[in-house]
């Protein structure tokens, strides 16, 4: 096993080589997509830090821009999305935004590893999983094709998985919790320090979805990574995430320590998402649907709070301009109402 | 009143593939679901859930039992005198998006069946609109917004309810909702979930509810039976909310163990049971089907195949509800216990949630 220590020093060397730990800060993000009615934003002046070596869980419906906001992270915003204002930057990386193509596709990978949503249905169905490795060493302009394969089957021993078997296997001779521990590996594969994954258990059962997630808290805590895990399941998020952002028609409304923001959401969205979840314990009878529909990015209101059209305290105060942060410690939200509440 | 007697079914394995014999999806299957009633199957992908709901609703056909619809047991017919027995079972299946014609407006949707239910009863045309319209107003939709447009002009939940509009037009005496919910945005997942427990009550109507997630069977089965199905076989099954409560089969465990915790203002449970390793369909045992899983597993679990028996063999039961097929039954602790006022770990002057004004259910359509 003299493979993983060399590995395992390898690692320390690049960590220590790189400097501070890996942390990741949005500044006032916008990006635009472009529409019948002018470009119209996705994402809208977001700001957004993730501790270094912390899971944070962004939270939002679909269309509430939580994607857009992560493959930002990437500089890999999709056509004809354009990201209009705003800074991204990553320690050990700098201004993500502003690297050229060929840097991008360095650091994407080697400083950051990206799940993507339904990961478990991306990979190439005609090549086994081990070809599909070295493709994507290839393409990063790895030498050392041993190492990259002695590093695989390390992760996938960590992660429960029969590296061999997997590595020789076709897509469809996996299950689906399998395909996406393999999205997990090949995220990890190159180093990464920090990882993104995009609704990394949507579409598993509530068995693989524990066993997914057990996983993701593992490989977090031994590689010391900084995780950001977007979901629209705020189960998920309220298992896994140390801080939790919720995400709605573009903007962060709510954003704190999970358990403090659960305990007692201040956003009259974040308290709406919670009634209306069916638990298995307590009252059953006490949950209620919210009402309305979430928008889409022509319906998102053009002035005043975003959430207004759904919520059961606005007043004609809402309609006015969007509400600025309220800012509690570690906590913050957007809301006029229940920033009155504290008065 | 629907009953099922020792269904099973097969599926062949293709020929020349490993040469292990084909997936046994449903392995003697009995299930009473009484009018107005509710019943919900959980169990994880490949337990032989969907294949049930599709065998109630004559989707599917099965290899050896009997399903017994009002009285009449379909084996007894022939397989075109079954059709309109079926036809009293409808499917609601998890994709809204690919359930409605996308070329044809919620109007047409809705009229073709309800001009050939006119035709059946000799209704006249004035009917067939009064009914759309009746229909949609149940299903929480404005008939003027919804009837003009197109299935891609609606949210997902607009359309499961469509969906549902459309299976209430041939009056049926139950729906099977196959995971109805999981391709729904989250905020509206739930009005889904109170029209499917409204419907029982309003149009009597028996809701057979089929998904991996325990928390949703729990509210839509609110005051039924709830199954819990591994390997094609009910390991367990009880009265909703006493099961949820106390389940005593190691499997039922591990799905309430799988369920996450929220932070804050959950506790997780004492205990949390993990199955050994990821299902495979095809092993054959000659014992306990779940005891290659089953962190509880003892030698005698190997032998053979534990039946179905009330829970009272446990000693302390309550009653003859419960049964479970367990050699070595146990209660254990699994369910995360909600936070009590000042117990949260966070901020302990408001650990409960703050309480909200009252919200009209359904979306709007404006």
């Amino acid at each position: 096993m003299t493979g993983e220590a060399d590995l395992a020093t390898a690692d320390a060397l690049d960590r220590t080589g790189s400097g501070a730990a890996v942390a990741v800060r949005v500044q006032d993000l916008t990006v635009t997509f472009p529409t019948p009615d002018g470009p119209l934003p996705a994402v809208a002046g977001v700001s957004l830090s993730l501790v270094p070596g912390g899971i944070t869980g962004l939270v939002g419906e679909s269309g509430s821009g939580k994607s857009t906001l992560a493959l930002t992270l990437l500089n890999a915003v999709p056509f004809p999305g354009h990201v209009a204002a705003g800074a991204v930057s990553v320690d050990g990386i700098g201004d993500v935004l502003a690297l050229r193509r060929a840097e991008l596709r360095r650091v994407r990978g080697a400083k950051l590893g990206y799940v993507f949503q339904a990961s478990q249905n991306s990979l190439n169905p005609l090549k086994q999983v081990g070809k599909q490795l070295l493709d994507l060493g290839r393409s990063h302009g790895v030498r050392d094709r041993r190492a990259l394969l002695r590093r695989a089957r390390q992760l996938m021993d960590e992660m429960g998985m029969d590296a061999a078997r997997v590595l020789a296997s076709y897509q469809h001779e996996l299950s689906g919790g399998m395909r996406q521990r393999v999205g997990i590996v090949f995220a990890l594969v190159l180093n990464a320090h920090v990882l993104i994954l995009d609704e990394p258990t949507t579409a598993l059962d509530m068995l693989s979805q524990a066993a997914v997630l057990d996983i993701i808290r593992k490989v977090h805590r031994e590689h010391h990574l900084t995780t950001l895990i977007i979901s629209h399941d705020v189960g998920v998020i309220g298992d896994l995430a140390d801080r939790m952002a919720v995400m709605y028609a573009g903007r962060i409304v709510e954003e704190g320590p999970t358990a403090a923001v659960l305990a007692n959401p201040m956003h009259p969205y974040t308290r709406g998402l919670l009634t209306a979840m069916p638990r298995i314990s307590g009252d059953i009878g006490a949950a209620r649907p919210l009402p309305g529909r979430p928008p889409d990015l022509a319906s998102i209101p053009r002035a005043g709070c975003v959430f207004r059209p759904r919520c059961p305290l606005a007043t004609d105060g809402c309609a006015a301009a969007e509400p600025p942060d309220t800012v509690l410690l570690d906590r913050r939200f957007a809301c006029y109402v229940t920033a009155g509440e504290l008065a | 009143m629907i009953e099922a007697h020792g269904i099973t079914r097969t599926f062949a394995a293709r020929r020349g593939m490993l040469g292990r014999g084909g997936v046994r999806a449903l392995r003697g299957v009995d299930v009473t679901i009484p009018d107005r009633g509710a019943a919900s199957f959980i169990g994880e992908s490949g337990c032989g859930k969907t294949t049930l709901g599709r065998i109630l609703c004559g989707l599917e056909d099965f290899d050896e039992g009997d399903l017994v619809i009002d009285g009449q047991s379909m084996t007894a017919l022939k397989p075109k005198e079954r059709a309109p027995h079926y036809r009293r079972i409808q499917l609601i299946h998890q994709d809204p998006y690919t359930a409605l014609n996308p070329t044809r407006t919620i109007s047409q949707i809705l009229t073709d069946p309800l001009r050939l239910r006119a035709g059946q009863t000799g209704a006249g045309g004035t009917w067939v609109t009064e009914r759309r319209a009746q229909l949609l107003e149940l299903v929480g939709l404005d008939p003027d917004y919804v009837l003009p447009r197109y299935p891609h002009m609606l949210s997902g939940g607009m359309r499961q309810r469509v969906v549902i509009a459309r299976a209430l037009t041939v009056d049926p005496v139950a729906l099977v909702a196959d995971e109805a919910v999981s391709m729904i945005d989250v905020s509206l997942r739930l009005g889904i979930l109170q029209l499917l427990r409204d419907l029982r009550t309003q149009l009597g109507v028996s809701v057979l509810f089929i998904t991996h997630d325990v928390a949703t069977a729990r509210y839509v089965g609110h005051g039924g039976e709830l199954y819990v199905l591994y390997r094609g076989t009910v390991v367990e099954r009880g009265p909703t909310d006493a099961l949820i409560a106390s389940p005593v089969h190691p499997y039922t465990q591990s799905l309430l163990s799988a369920v996450p915790v929220l932070r804050g203002i959950e506790s997780p449970a004492r205990d949390r049971v993990v199955p050994k390793g990821p299902l495979d369909e095809r092993a054959e045992v000659p014992g306990c089907l779940f005891e290659p899983r089953c962190p509880f597993a003892e030698p005698d679990c190997r032998n053979q195949p534990p039946p179905l028996v009330t829970l009272d063999s446990l000693g302390d039961a309550p009653g003859e509800a419960q049964a479970h097929a367990c050699l070595h039954p146990a209660r254990r602790s699994v369910v995360p216990v909600p936070a009590v006022r000042g117990t949260a770990p966070e901020d302990p002057e408001r650990s409960v949630l703050p309480t909200q004004r009252p919200t009209e259910p359904g979306p709007s359509p404006t």
